[in-house]
């Protein structure tokens, strides 16, 4: 890996998620989700005291699909998971963000800089920004990057 | 909906057993995929997997150098599969969760048909209520 370590800020994707409404159908949701080739759909809070949400498609195949319920009379508020997995240092180092998606068991967690949303951080996120330092450490010792 | 329906057949993108963290992480970004398929050293020997998360999880989480780690530490192996093709999506579904896998190996008989993803699962749903809402038109 290179020399200056890669933090948070480096790979957190700053724009915004698409939501849906806690009591629309957990088929909505799925439409929404294929429609937009996005995964993972936060759902908005109702005031400023209650929390916000996340619904994924690992919710809905191992709550919904795997239970053998209808996905047009479940709710959405029935299985997404509230609150938000969240992280607030922007200069942690990458491995105590991957260490944070493992210990809780979700593949996206959100950034908060200040009490203010920030943006979010996946999976994908980690492995980009560790493939682009890769190559950059490559490309810094002067050998041309070969694909394997 | 059964099994059958949703098998893609896309073909899996392989790597070597012998190849390391990094070298997954380059072929899974190169390729664009999310997983690979670990081969066999020997018509005896199983398959194996690995995903983005096994990445994340077991290699980065830890703090391991990619380019010291072999693949074979962080992957799956041998694959979660299924072989009866008349199954409801519903029990591939509970499959899934049971195992906490995303993708399952479907093989009929000794062929491999192909894997079958959580997103295969949603997009069958959603086509299955489809159908039932022409049909009652």
């Amino acid at each position: 890996m290179t020399s200056t370590p890669l933090v948070l800020k480096d790979v957190v994707k700053t724009w915004e998620l698409h939501s849906v409404g806690p009591e629309e159908t957990v088929h909505a949701a799925m439409q929404e989700m294929l429609q937009k080739n996005c995964y993972t759909l936060l759902v908005p809070r109702k005031d400023k005291h209650d929390a916000y949400g996340i619904i994924t498609k690992k919710d809905i195949v191992s709550k919904v699909i795997a239970e053998g319920k209808e996905p047009k009379k479940v709710k959405v508020r029935e299985v997404m998971s509230k609150p938000l997995v969240i992280l607030t240092d922007l200069t942690l180092d990458l491995r105590w963000v991957a260490k944070a998606m493992a210990n809780s068991g979700v593949s996206t967690i959100a950034v908060f800089d200040k009490g203010d949303f920030y943006g979010y951080v996946t999976e994908a996120c980690i492995l980009e920004g560790v493939y682009n330092s890769l190559r950059r450490a490559k490309l810094e010792q002067g050998t041309e990057f070969v694909s394997c | 909906m059964e099994l059958r329906a949703i098998i893609t057949g896309s073909k899996p993108v392989k790597i070597l057993p012998s190849a390391t963290a990094s070298d997954a992480l380059m072929s899974m970004m190169e390729n664009k995929t999310d997983y690979l398929l670990i081969d066999r050293t020997a018509p005896n020997d199983a398959y194996g997997i690995i995903t983005r998360w096994d990445l994340v999880a077991e290699a980065i989480a830890c703090g391991r150098e990619l380019a010291n780690t072999p693949v074979l530490d962080l992957a799956r192996k041998p694959l979660v599969v299924m072989n009866n093709l008349d199954l409801d999506i519903r029990w591939v579904a509970r499959k899934m969760r049971n195992e906490g896998v995303s993708r399952i190996a479907v093989f009929d008989k000794d062929v491999f048909l192909g894997f079958v993803s959580d997103v295969d699962i949603l997009r069958a749903s959603v086509s299955k209520t489809r159908t039932k809402k022409g049909a009652e038109q």
